[in-house]
């Protein structure tokens, strides 16, 4: 152990001394970081659309009697989306020039359509093709969902009113049709007058209308109820606590720390046992001072303090990134010992396979571009969905990038994540173990 | 004996660099390894020194093990570490016991600068320096030379072939490679000539002076 940590205090002091691969040490997760920020604000950005209102929109709206301050209306739905006024053409100028995500249209006699309460008024919505259409069609589902509650309120509170008219009587006014009505309590009232009449036939009517009304009375009592449960026949209720959830940041955060450990990893151990050759040390360490188990096992150990170090301090960059951007989810503060745990066992994972890289070089040079060749492959198989393609899940099972990403991912978001940490880092230790052994094979035929 | 080659051969793919020799290293003996240019004169001595396996045969150490230092042609050091970091490095996995006062002396020893200057930037002669200093760390009892003085001032050539010969005196072995004559009649006490990977003459320096056959680079 003494020569292991010898050869890792070795190792540390001459990459102190290496400002420029130092200073890609630093910067690169840095820029991941930055990169990472970036795209979680987005996660909690409103899209920026177009609002082309070609039916030139009342500034106060009468639906159903009740008034609607229409920029206050719009103002309260677009929590999900910002809407920028603007004409066609310039609508269609900054979609063209990527200024805005899409056009939301207010087409000619939507204000006609709303008012009749009979045709469903539409909004259009225009997204450019690409990745981004997707997302930029559900904040709008969104937006248009908040309108229509706030409509909804006010058709039921309409309908309520013309229901309390007929239980109470009054003036008012349906489709532009004025009308008073005695209403049913009034009815009654005289009906109740007439069951007393000298007359028993007209009594007896009296008496029948009477008891309809009194039925019909208690039905029209619970039409307040009945219209909102058919404006809303299923209802989610939102509790916010602090539990955790899978979302975009979570996600975007794994996957960013498991790239920069493939890269930082795969990099510095193949350019680390492939220097100990370029410096001819290698020979000198086998004639009896270092066994070359201790030398793959120093350069994995190298590698899962640099870049595990430098996962750690991304990590909480990421935190940090996540909580001045107010996303909900992928805080690692509660799980950080959990998360280095990680790191250290993809980094060892990673270091592995790159010593294996090196030991197969011929040289630093070679050995450095060719772990940066194997890194992008081994990133990108790990992109593909599973499923998506049989043969680069099981190609990808075979390298720590998938497992790395689901052990972070899980250690991230998952409320109960002990069975996916379990298997995902028996994964990472398991392959970094075959990849350790095949590294000391290739680094033993170098003496060979 | 302190160390002896057994059939000890070494391929390289189809290339034969050795053809299995017999050699043994005796105590206060000084053995010179000649020949032309891939003869294997260095792929022997890397055997011997245990940073290349043989493709067959094996190499056998005395009882208790004798100590071995090695001076590869080209330098085998850190250049990112100064000369002191090289040989403390080297002294504590050599186990040295005062590996702070054993570099004291060896740089005074072979005359290298102690300052912070690392290994990439001394001269090449100095580099050569730093890479005997490394061999001579652990006080060795078998010391392997190849072509240890190709890049050394004369000063330092007759310090090192002075240390050499108190070596072999003292009850070691000196092993060299050279292409140098003159070292091979100054300093040798056997000759080994070298030439395709086969040993083609192995001799006393006398016996090798008057065998005209042996003479390879003529």
């Amino acid at each position: 152990m003494t020569k292991i940590r010898l050869l890792l205090g070795k190792d540390l002091r001459i990459l102190g001394r290496s400002p420029v691969l130092l200073a890609t040490l630093v910067l690169y997760p840095l820029l991941v970081a930055i990169i990472v920020g970036l795209v979680v604000r987005y996660a909690g950005e409103r899209p920026r659309l177009a609002f082309v209102d070609e039916d030139g929109l009342p500034a106060v709206l009468e639906v159903g009697g009740e008034s609607f301050d229409v920029p206050t209306l719009l103002d309260d739905a677009a929590k999900d989306v910002e809407l920028v006024p603007m004409s066609r053409a310039e609508a269609e100028r900054q979609l063209d020039a990527g200024k805005v995500l899409g056009i939301l249209t207010v087409p000619r006699g939507f204000t006609r359509d709303i008012k009749s309460m009979v045709v469903s008024p539409v909004l259009v919505l225009r997204t450019p093709p690409g990745g981004l259409a997707t997302r930029t069609v559900e904040k709008a589902q969104a937006f248009v969902y908040t309108l229509n509650q706030e409509l909804q309120q006010a058709y039921i509170g309409s309908n309520i009113g013309y229901v309390e008219l007929l239980l109470e009587g009054g003036s008012g006014t349906i489709l532009g049709n004025d009308f008073t009505l005695i209403g049913l309590a009034e009815a009654r009232r005289r009906l109740e007058e007439l069951t007393g009449s000298s007359d028993p036939e007209t009594a007896a009517e009296a008496q029948e209308l009477l008891d309809f009304l009194e039925q019909t009375t208690v039905a029209i009592q619970g039409v307040d109820d009945f219209l909102r449960a058919t404006a809303s026949p299923i209802e989610l209720e939102t509790e916010r606590k602090g539990g955790r959830a899978v979302l975009l940041s979570t996600q975007v955060q794994a996957y960013a720390l498991a790239l920069t450990l493939a890269f930082v990893a795969l990099l510095l151990a193949a350019a680390g046992i492939a220097s100990e050759r370029d410096e001819n040390v290698i020979g000198r360490l086998a004639g009896g001072l270092v066994r070359l188990g201790q030398l793959v096992f120093e350069k994995v150990a190298l590698v899962a303090v640099v870049a595990g170090a430098i996962g750690l301090v991304l990590a909480v960059a990421f935190g940090v990134v996540v909580e001045l951007g107010d996303v909900s989810g992928g805080q690692p503060w509660a799980r950080l010992a959990v998360i280095a745990v990680g790191l250290l066992l993809a980094a060892a994972a990673f270091g592995a396979l790159g010593t294996l890289i090196g030991g197969l070089s011929r040289d630093a040079r070679t050995a450095t571009l060719v772990a940066f060749l194997a890194a992008l492959p081994i990133v990108l198989l790990g992109l593909v969905p599973t499923g998506a393609v049989p043969a680069a899940g099981w190609i990808s099972d075979a390298l720590p990038f998938t497992h790395a990403a689901q052990f972070f991912a899980s250690a991230l978001g998952d409320t109960d994540p002990a069975g996916t940490l379990a298997r995902e880092g028996g994964w990472l230790v398991g392959l970094g173990a075959v990849y350790g052994g095949a590294a000391w094979l290739s680094v033993r035929r170098l003496l060979t | 004996m302190l160390l002896a080659a057994r059939g000890v051969g070494r391929r390289y793919g189809h290339h034969v660099a050795l053809v299995p020799v017999d050699l043994e290293v005796r105590a206060g003996r000084s053995t010179a390894l000649i020949g032309p240019n891939g003869a294997g004169k260095s792929t022997l001595l890397a055997i011997l020194a245990g940073a290349l396996r043989p493709s067959e045969g094996r190499v056998e150490l005395a009882e208790p093990p004798p100590k071995v230092g090695w001076v590869p042609q080209r330098p085998a050091q850190y250049g990112r570490l100064t000369p002191r970091e090289n040989l403390e490095l080297f002294a504590r996995l050599e186990r040295v016991a005062d590996p702070a006062g054993s570099v004291t002396r060896l740089l005074e020893l072979v005359e290298l600068p102690d300052d912070d200057r690392v290994a990439a930037e001394l001269s090449v002669g100095n580099q050569q320096r730093l890479n005997l200093a490394i061999a001579l760390l652990a006080q060795p009892d078998v010391l392997l030379l190849d072509e240890p003085t190709a890049a050394l001032d004369p000063r330092q050539r007759r310090r090192l072939w002075e240390l050499a010969t108190v070596m072999s005196r003292g009850g070691g072995a000196v092993v060299f490679v050279t292409q140098n004559l003159e070292e091979v009649e100054h300093f040798a006490d056997l000759v080994v000539v070298l030439r395709d990977g086969e040993i083609v003459f192995a001799g006393t320096r006398a016996e090798y002076l008057e065998t005209p056959e042996a003479h390879v680079f003529e």
